[in-house]
């Protein structure tokens, strides 16, 4: 029964919203509509409860000092920060002000210098990768060379070459791959998605 | 033998302070020096006439539906591209609503949308959705519910005339990065709503997985390149001549030297990585921890520490996933 009761749900619900997709009927669409936003409150409740898990267990290594307690300071003063610049009374939410400085000037570039650094953490992985598999980070350090080649701003017969180039590795080898990769994901996701909706599980086969 | 260096972390550290020291003064190069040598945008303008052409066909004072969820740390790399379709929409006379289904897109959005009202877009030409909350699930109920109660004014009021839906639009642009990217408008809204265009603006990691949808045709127009970004927010500037908005510098598309300086640089450590790694030395890299512990960088550093150093069992060295004596990477439990 424990088994039983989340599968028909997914399973109804499924049914309900494949069908509203391929039939026209208003009772469906309504129908439809009310599980869709049942969806969105059950999102939106997550969403919280997530937030507020955080904020405990970070307040809870404060107060301990395990783990690292000063990043948990750092990241429980952020999220006091957003959270009463978006609520102080008269507050416009995600477009107050206060919110959008916090946000364009600390958090932006502060996630843009992150992913500005992950050449250098790219470097360091590769390093460590060259100590233990030569062969592969080898493989991998020359492709990002010769990617970095192919994308040189350089004007002229040579730029257009290595233009060609590149839109021919990026259509080509590179999609190949990624296709390849995103195809056999959607197989196993089909498969998954069918086994729930038939409730078929390994003591079945 | 050489004599270990007493303070390695002081060669170890050079390295990236010079690169970082180097893109800092690189990054200050303004395009004008780049000269003709260097060229940015792509010379293959396929896909900036493609979007052009789509934007061309739009009506008077098009109804335009802005799907912003980038995401930040990629942001940078579409941020002249988005802002030079704006441009070329403004001269359009569109009207743009933009709604947002990530909270780092509501983000963008908002900082957008000041700018956009900055940079004299008519405040009756734009419409803010703002957020929506569930994921593909809030999307799907956007297609037939997309204007917010509270929202007021003239272009609200002509999307709820049209049926308060995506269907009301006559084109959607979508700013992809995030999670709810192109590819989740093409499969949630562009198959409910196949007579609505979709056009993409997404960074270059986003390209392989978005392109066989251009090709179909689910997507009206791409741009995913920095190239095809660059090459169109130059024809836009071209088509547009100077600016004429007070206290506010053009968008600059990103120098091709600066750039240049900066590639230049990483291929120089790139390859003395390599080098490095190929010949078998330690090369240019510093001590490495691994769990803890010295790792070797190659079977030669590897033989010339053991004896002086501490002695490598061979079952811990191999359980451990680093060389052992023998000279071969053994893999380690992952």
């Amino acid at each position: 029964m424990r088994r039983s009761l989340p599968a028909a749900t997914v399973v109804v619900v499924g049914l309900l919203l494949l069908l509203d997709y391929v039939v026209i009927n208003p009772t469906l669409a309504a129908l439809a509509d009310l599980l869709l936003e049942l969806l969105v409150l059950l999102a939106a409740g997550a969403a919280l409860a997530g937030g507020v898990a955080l904020v405990l267990r970070h307040w809870t290594e404060m107060v301990g000092r395990r783990a690292d307690p000063l990043g948990s300071v750092v990241l429980l003063v952020g999220f006091a920060a957003i959270l009463i610049a978006g609520l102080y009374p008269g507050s416009s939410g995600s477009t107050d002000p206060a919110v959008r400085w916090l946000v364009a000037a600390l958090l932006a570039p502060l996630i843009a210098s992150l992913f500005a650094m992950l050449f250098f953490f790219l470097l360091g992985a590769a390093r460590r990768g060259l100590a233990l598999r030569r062969r592969e980070s080898s493989l991998m350090l020359a492709a990002a060379g010769v990617v970095v080649v192919l994308l040189l701003p350089i004007g002229g017969v040579p730029g257009d070459w290595l233009a060609t180039a590149a839109s021919w590795t990026l259509a080509v080898p590179i999609g190949g791959v990624f296709r390849g990769l995103l195809i056999g994901v959607a197989v196993v996701t089909a498969v998954h998605a069918t086994r729930v909706l038939l409730a078929v599980n390994g003591a079945d086969e | 033998m050489n004599e270990p260096d007493p303070r390695p972390w002081r060669r170890a550290a050079l390295a990236p302070l010079a690169l970082v020291a180097v893109l800092g003064v690189a990054s200050f190069v303004r395009p004008g020096d780049s000269g003709g040598a260097l060229l940015l945008a792509n010379p293959d303008r396929s896909r900036v006439t493609e979007l052009r052409v789509v934007l061309a066909a739009l009506p008077d004072q098009p109804l335009v539906l802005v799907g912003l969820d980038p995401d930040l740390g990629t942001y940078a790399e579409i941020r002249t591209t988005v802002r030079a379709a704006f441009d070329d929409l403004r001269r359009r006379d569109a009207r743009l609503a933009i709604v947002s289904f990530t909270p780092e897109g509501r983000a963008v959005a908002a900082a957008e949308l000041d700018r956009l009202a900055r940079t004299g877009f008519a405040q009756e030409a734009l419409l803010d959705l703002g957020f929506i909350a569930g994921a593909e699930a809030g999307m799907v109920r956007a297609v037939t519910a997309l204007v917010p109660v509270a929202a007021e004014g003239s272009l609200a009021g002509a999307v709820r005339e049209a049926g308060g839906g995506m269907g009301a639009f006559d084109i959607v642009l979508v700013v992809g990065g995030g999670d709810l990217g192109p590819r989740t408008w093409v499969e949630q809204v562009g198959t409910r709503l196949p007579g609505l265009p979709i056009v993409a603006i997404a960074p270059t990691f986003a390209q392989p997985e978005l392109a066989p949808y251009l090709r179909t045709g689910q997507l009206a127009a791409l741009l995913a390149t920095l190239r095809d970004g660059a090459a169109y927010a130059s024809s836009v500037a071209a088509a547009a001549g100077p600016p004429n908005v007070p206290n506010e510098s053009p968008e600059r598309v990103p120098s091709a030297l600066a750039m240049l300086i900066g590639m230049l640089l990483a291929l120089v450590v790139l390859g003395r990585t390599l080098l490095a790694s190929a010949w078998g030395g330690a090369g240019s890299a510093g001590p490495t921890e691994t769990d803890g512990r010295h790792a070797t960088r190659s079977p030669r550093a590897a033989a010339e520490r053991a004896p002086s150093d501490e002695p490598v069992a061979d079952g811990e060295s191999a359980a451990n996933g680093e060389p052992t004596g023998d000279g071969e990477p053994v893999e380690g439990p992952e």
